[in-house]
């Protein structure tokens, strides 16, 4: 094990003063300290323990890396914002949780992006840690600063703050990159060369040996970037973690002892979701879809409770409900945890009876609330997105779940989606109130009292690597415009309109389709003080207002304009597998009106993910339709 | 199923080292997965929201450590203490080990009343040549709400000196008890207040309840 300094004695007596010092502890119930490696990795999470404890890229790849021979990882988080200030005033730079051990003391370190507020609070992580933001500034002795994630799939506004960003699923490409780095340092390569070597493994980007164009040569070139020497791939295509499927659904997971999101055994049951949705990212990103099998999941499931002394079981994935074994898998642990008080939670997307049924199955005689997406308020506006739902859908979702027991449900919707006129507003208080009706209907009238059915809206964010990647975000200023007059389009009193902040918004959409100038951006901001900016109490607009100034850029611009699919975007080098081609033909479909099935239940709709990546959507059994898209079930379509 | 009351088994267990700053929240939900990976046959509540039927001790404040703890736990059947014992240590950490387990009656009192006076002992940041000043009355903020408790209804004899050690007892009333780290640190700011500027301030290095007991 190598040495690096033990903070612990400087850091035990700021705790007295800290707010949760069990943040900081170290200590908890399953945490690794690997002794016999000679390389450390350090994963890092841009915000408190509490929100990425229980983060899965974070518990993935310490693992792997810790089941890598010469390799041990540990983990770190960002303090909170008051005690990231003590720790400037104190000099005491971040820490790792495990050894308490300087963040630049690490041979290298991992910094996830999970959303697209999160990019202040990664230079407030590597200044705090007191390794150069920028990567040009960074010296032989500096450790190897990686990035990857959700985000990382438009990585540019992020390029110049990392030496290396993993793209795709990192089981296995994280502990590649960090062996050859292992390797070339005992070697005795320079920094540079590492990084020259990583360009060329799978999955890796390095910025830095890429040129970034102007609008005029990228749009001439087809693409942003241009390397800055030969050999290098132009394309970076993410990686595809294969084994998925067969691999355990149980690995070591750390049980905190702070207060923490999802704080309780995660099994993850499915990977990627091929529903379809036009602006989603994530239903892009992880294709094809991968089911591990309903015994893999029991067993998993069980011998993670038993390990972990959890009370609390999340079956996750973007879609639980849509696993192909779902009622046997849900019947098979109610039975299994019958009398031991535990509690299972399965996401769903699915807004049918089906969903219901499957949510039943846990809820036992505690019945809080359900939620459901239709995301938008017309039948034509859901064809537009792709949203598979009817209304029919939903009102027999609603009528069995108010008839199975609940009380109160929230309807999640997105204001703001390419052709969206007032009409799909007014769809929305329309949808809301006669879901609201059938709630009634299905309720005996002396219970009608407390039902509460509420509407939580939020403005539509183009994301990179979508069909609606091209189409703009509409102004705050209009946004709100719209929310006021759904305010005033709801006439039931019982019907509750929730909205989330637009400027927040503003800049998730900046983060997601601009370019490498958006990396000055970022950094103006956190040096006026931006950071933590997903804290709706820590957003500073202003900040990030007077930071477009000083970059020189109109994030406006970025975050609304409106292109044709011939244009050539900023993440073009970046490939999830499925094909332009595919996203610009979905966008036509959208103007259009037309619908696109899942591929999981039917045939191939030719996006181009699974030739390219050389793999298949891998069912553990075959999957059932319900609800509408049962009936309908359209042809289903190859590519035109 | 039998009646669980039958079956109430009291652990003892210490909180230390680095774990001595979890907060009472943090310490119960801690022993409840202890007790889960324990695979003890604990009851279950029935009704909306079924949970183990444990039961916790008086709680201790953030970064007061203690030698004996206490948790009772309501269990479906029998199992012999120390075999009780040796499944809850095989699922526990160091800073968290129960050290003694036994079946407690019926109608025992419950471990949140069971020992209302406590004695503990901390270490301070220096020795001190003459004691510690006491002062008659401490105020503490409650739910936003300024308290003045009168030390002697609280203080179960002397607080004693002996060069950096500290020790004295504390004895809880049905309308309230008085926090060891509070009491302390109220003694120390006005030590603190008779020295020159100039001297490193007195501060606590740590806390530990020692003993519980039932009131005489
Ligand atoms: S290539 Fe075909 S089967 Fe594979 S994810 Fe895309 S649409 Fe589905």
């Amino acid at each position: 094990m190598r040495k690096m300094t033990d903070l612990w004695p400087r850091l035990e007596p700021l705790l007295r003063d800290a707010e949760r010092p069990s943040r900081y502890l170290n200590h908890e119930f399953g945490c690794v300290r690997k002794q016999d490696a000679d390389f450390a990795f350090c994963m890092v999470y841009p915000d408190t323990y509490e929100l990425g404890q229980a983060n899965q890229a974070l518990r993935i790849l310490v693992n792997v890396v810790n089941a890598s021979e010469n390799l041990c990882a540990e983990r770190a988080f960002l303090p909170a914002p008051a005690f990231c200030d003590v720790m400037r005033r104190e000099h005491l730079p971040l820490f790792s949780i495990e050894s308490c051990a300087p963040l630049r003391e690490f041979d290298a370190i991992g910094i996830t992006l999970p959303h697209e507020l999160a990019a202040t609070n990664v230079l407030e992580t590597l200044d705090l840690a007191g390794i150069p933001i920028r990567s040009e500034d960074r010296s032989e002795n500096d450790p190897f600063v990686l990035g990857g994630g959700p985000c990382a799939y438009n990585p540019e506004p992020y390029a110049p703050f990392f030496d290396a960003i993993s793209i795709g699923e990192g089981e296995e490409a994280v502990p590649e990159g960090l062996h050859l780095i292992r390797r070339m340092r005992q070697e005795g390569a320079s920094r540079g060369d590492v990084l020259r070597a990583l360009a060329r493994e799978d999955g890796w980007y390095v910025p830095s040996l890429y040129r970034w164009r102007s609008e005029e040569e990228a749009q001439e070139a087809g693409s942003w970037i241009e390397p800055v020497e030969p050999g290098l791939p132009t394309v970076i295509r993410k990686r595809l973690f294969t084994r998925f499927a067969e691999s355990n659904g149980w690995e070591l997971c750390i049980v905190p002892y702070a207060e923490c999101v999802h704080d309780r055994l995660n099994v993850e049951v499915l990977r990627g979701c091929a529903r379809g949705c036009r602006f989603c990212q994530a239903g892009m990103m992880y294709r094809p879809v991968r089911e591990r099998s309903a015994d893999n999941i029991v067993e998993s499931v069980l011998t993670g409770l038993a390990e972990t002394g959890y009370d609390e079981v999340s079956l996750t994935s973007l879609s639980s409900t849509d696993h192909s074994q779902i009622a046997d898998i849900l019947t098979r642990l109610n039975k299994a945890l019958d009398g031991k008080g535990v509690r299972i939670s399965v996401p769903s997307q699915r807004l049918d009876s089906f969903g219901v049924d499957m949510a039943g199955l846990v809820a036992g005689q505690k019945k809080g609330g359900l939620t459901f997406a239709p995301e938008a308020g017309t039948q034509r506006l859901r064809d537009v997105i792709n949203k598979n739902v009817t209304e029919d859908d939903l009102f027999g979702a609603i009528d069995a779940a108010f008839a199975a027991g609940w009380r109160r449900c929230k309807l999640y919707f997105m204001i703001g989606l390419p052709t969206e006129t007032d009409d799909d507003i007014k769809g929305i208080a329309s949808l809301a109130q006669r879901a609201y009706d059938r709630a009634k209907a299905a309720v005996p009238p002396e219970q009608r009292g407390s039902i509460r059915m509420s509407v939580s809206c939020a403005l539509f964010v183009p994301k990179a690597q979508t069909p609606f990647q091209w189409d703009g975000q509409i102004a705050p200023e209009e946004a709100i415009r719209r929310v006021n007059l759904l305010r005033h389009s709801v006439k039931h009193k019982a019907v509750d309109v929730h909205w989330h902040d637009p400027e927040t918004s503003f800049v998730e959409a900046v983060m997601s389709r601009g370019g490498r100038e958006a990396a000055r951006w970022v950094e103006a901001a956190w040096k006026r003080g931006a950071r933590f900016d997903a804290w709706t109490e820590c957003f500073d607009e202003q900040a990030w207002r007077d930071a477009a100034d000083e970059a020189g850029i109109d994030p406006a611009v970025i975050a609304q304009t409106e292109y044709p699919v011939e244009r050539v975007m900023p993440w073009t080098h970046i490939s999830t597998g499925v094909s332009s081609r595919f996203l610009a033909l979905e966008r036509r479909r959208a103007q259009e009106g037309a619908t696109t099935p899942d591929c999981t239940f039917g045939t191939c709709t030719g996006c181009g993910a699974c030739p390219d990546l050389d793999s298949e959507n891998m069912l553990a059994a075959v999957r059932m339709l319900s609800g509408s898209s049962a009936s309908a079930a359209a042809p289903a379509r190859g590519e035109e | 199923m039998p009646d669980p009351n039958l079956f109430r088994l009291r652990v003892e267990y210490c909180k230390k080292g680095r774990l001595s700053m979890l907060s009472h929240l943090e310490i119960a939900r801690a022993l409840e997965r202890a007790v889960r990976r324990a695979d003890l046959p604990f009851a279950v509540s029935q009704g909306f929201s079924p949970h183990m039927k444990i039961a916790f001790g008086s709680a201790l404040p953030v970064g007061v450590g203690s030698t004996c703890e206490i948790f009772d736990l309501q269990m479906t059947r029998y199992v012999a203490p120390e075999k009780a014992l040796a499944a809850l240590r095989a699922a526990s950490v160091p800073d968290l080990m129960p050290h003694d387990c036994r079946y407690i009656g019926p109608r025992d009192a419950a471990a949140s009343v069971v020992y209302p006076v406590a004695s503990y002992q901390a270490e301070l940041s220096f020795a001190l040549e003459g004691g510690l000043p006491l002062p008659e009355e401490v105020h503490v903020v409650r739910k936003k709400k300024e308290k003045t408790l009168k030390v002697a209804d609280y203080l179960v004899g002397q607080l004693a000196t002996e060069g950096a050690m500290v020790t004295f007892e504390l004895e809880a009333k049905p309308t309230g008890s008085l926090r060891p780290d509070v009491l302390l640190n109220a003694c120390i700011d006005a030590f603190n207040a008779t020295r020159p500027e100039v001297q490193e301030p007195l501060h606590i290095v740590s806390i530990t309840r020692t003993t519980q007991r039932a009131s005489r």
